[in-house]
């Protein structure tokens, strides 16, 4: 808010907007349930309005002990505060200091996830990106209509290389952190481990949960709109509860909750890198990669760089052709082979650009916008003007997960992937 | 990409196209002709949620994606007047011919849909995504969350659902005061 009041003027700034926008930067994730996105996933296998944290956080804003002390600033501040995040997006300069490409949610947890996990990728210049975010006026539509124009942050032309370092680092932490195999193979089990339960619980056999009847995951499974059940739920609950799942008579609950609390994880296999590899192409072995890697060679003539770009979209579209059609083939083999253990989880996240999508149809408020400091000066997209940004591909991830020495599986695993490669070779 | 009856999310994403005459301008116009279609009990069982732009289901634009790699329907990107870019998607041979015995009301809700401002569209599909939450004052909801867009457009959304609403659907769309 500081930037907002510095580039704007204090006078232009209203209090109640700029507390209630800073509030809500403040509030605006309460409602996440333990781990996080892992439950959300149940929730959207099961339609439990309590597993969606926008659902938990917008009534424990209006109702409680957050929304009286948030009230005590001012008689409908709550309200306020609670409508800014429904408004989901950056509909003007407030809304986007809760949620748009520079926003205080995206600055933070970059740096805090660096710090919690302890690696030294995606490392930002949070005082020079402050230092350097302006408040500009950029174009947004739907489709191919024009609504008009939106305030919102941009960058000055002195922050190009930490724009440079701020969207690399995301793109590093998606692969090292956010969709790392490790953490992916680790939400795969909660995700089925919890709908288990949760199936078993619906079902009328707690008894074979391995939990008694007042526990809070069980009790949750019985009561999913209930918000006091949702808030007795967190991490902690949940890893409490392994061993006690462990003795569980249900297969599947014995086995991933065991595998959860002796980090015993399933064996992954990359299956885009090992197509990639397959198919022979000749560019860096990480598919996600390759593009950045030719697009930073200095001496490439324009000639080269066409082809190289022809080459590049016929690569990823083998590839993607490839991992579609092992997919599919993964799917019927483990319809074909039920077991009470699923031999396979496949994980196939959906596509995540560097950039936070906002808008349906791409423009600036799906890019970060910075004033280049030439010609007519208007903010532009940093990638037009990076070419380390303009390389950066959106980032893909194709895997699977079985048990380590399942040989059958194994076979099998690689039968298709051999099959399809030599299909789309 | 979950199986659901016998078709894939892809093939089913390539079936809007289709019934919606092989060509559809706009991202937007497919996300909320697909959640009316959802609403109305004529779609697939995309799950939707509320995003920026009102409803939006993650699973159809990923279906969307996957008909592209499975050569079931193509995107164009075109630079629109506004600065940004807009999506045009078609069906190739490999969605099969055009659909004959498309259900009439799901025929209906696209046309209307295909006939409509991409933003009256949007706020239409916001305002019935808002009651069928259960907001008690969806109009007023939608402009509050998209003022400069409800300034010019929400008058035509209003007439544009109402429209929606007269098609005999097999789940009546929510009435909105």
């Amino acid at each position: 808010m500081e930037v907002v009041e510095k580039r704007l003027g204090e006078d232009s700034v209203e209090g109640t907007k700029k507390r209630t926008a800073l509030a809500a930067a403040l509030v605006h994730d309460l409602g996440h349930g333990p781990y996080s996105h892992a439950f959300e996933e149940v929730g959207k296998r099961f339609n439990l309005p309590m597993a969606k944290h926008e659902t938990v956080t917008d009534l424990l804003i209006r109702e409680g002990e957050v929304c009286t002390a948030l009230n005590e600033l001012g008689s409908g501040f709550a309200s306020d505060v609670a409508n800014v995040i429904k408004k989901s997006g950056p509909a003007n300069i407030y809304g986007a200091v809760v949620s748009s490409q520079l926003d205080a949610d995206r600055l933070d947890y970059m740096q805090r996830d660096r710090l919690m996990t302890g690696t030294y990728h995606g490392v930002i210049d949070f005082n020079w990106l402050l230092s350097n975010l302006e408040v500009g006026q950029v174009p947004y539509g739907a489709d191919d209509e024009s609504v008009g124009e939106i305030e919102t942050f941009v960058l000055g032309p002195k922050a190009i290389y930490a724009a440079e370092a701020y969207l690399l680092g995301l793109y590093q932490l998606y692969e090292t952190v956010y969709f790392h195999k490790a953490t992916r193979g680790a939400e795969k089990l909660f995700t089925e481990l919890l709908a288990r339960i949760i199936t078993l619980a619906q079902d009328g056999s707690t008894s074979n949960t391995g939990l008694s009847a007042s526990h809070p995951i069980i009790r949750f499974a019985k009561r999913p709109d209930d918000l006091q059940c949702t808030l007795a739920l967190d991490d902690s609950v949940i890893s409490g509860a392994l061993s006690m799942m462990k003795n569980s008579k249900d297969p599947l609950i014995s086995d991933f909750s065991g595998r959860l609390r002796d980090r015993d994880l399933l064996k992954c296999i990359d299956i885009s890198e090992s197509l990639n590899q397959k198919l022979g192409l000749k560019t860096s072995a990480k598919s996600n990669r390759s593009k950045k890697s030719k697009a930073v060679v200095p001496s490439a003539t324009a000639s080269k760089q066409k082809n190289s770009t022809a080459e590049e979209k016929q690569r990823v579209d083998s590839l993607d052709k490839a991992c579609y059609a092992v997919e599919k083939r993964l799917l019927e083999y483990k319809e074909g082979n039920r077991s009470e253990i699923p031999q396979l989880l496949l994980d196939k996240p959906p596509e995540r650009s560097i950039y936070r999508p906002f808008e349906e149809s791409k423009g600036p408020l799906n890019q970060i916008m910075i004033r280049p400091g030439f010609g007519d000066d208007k903010p532009i997209d940093v990638a037009s003007l990076s070419q380390v940004i303009k390389a950066i591909a959106p980032f893909k991830a194709f895997r699977v997960y079985m048990k380590d020495g399942d040989k059958k599986t194994k076979k099998a695993v690689d039968q298709i992937i051999e099959e399809e490669a030599k299909r789309c070779r | 990409m979950p199986v659901k009856n016998e078709k894939t999310e892809a093939e089913m994403a390539a079936d809007i196209v289709r019934d919606a005459g092989g060509k559809v301008v706009g991202r937007t116009r497919l996300q909320k002709m697909a959640y009316l279609l959802e609403i109305s009990g004529l779609g697939c069982g995309f799950p939707f949620e509320y995003r920026h732009y009102g409803p939006f289901s993650e699973e159809l634009a990923n279906a969307v994606v996957n008909a592209q790699i499975a050569d079931l329907i193509t995107e164009e990107e075109r630079m629109a007047t506004w600065g940004g870019f807009y999506s045009i998607f078609k069906t190739t041979p490999g969605a099969g011919p055009a659909n004959s015995n498309v259900n009439a009301a799901r025929k209906q809700i696209l046309d209307l849909g295909m006939e409509a401002n991409p933003i009256s569209l949007e706020l239409a599909a916001t305002a019935a995504f808002l009651a069928a939450e259960g907001n008690s004052e969806p109009w007023a909801e939608t402009r509050h969350r998209k003022p400069e867009k409800a300034a010019k457009y929400l008058d035509d959304a209003k007439a544009l659902y109402a429209q929606l609403r007269s098609i005999k659907t097999p789940k009546p769309l929510p009435a909105i005061p």
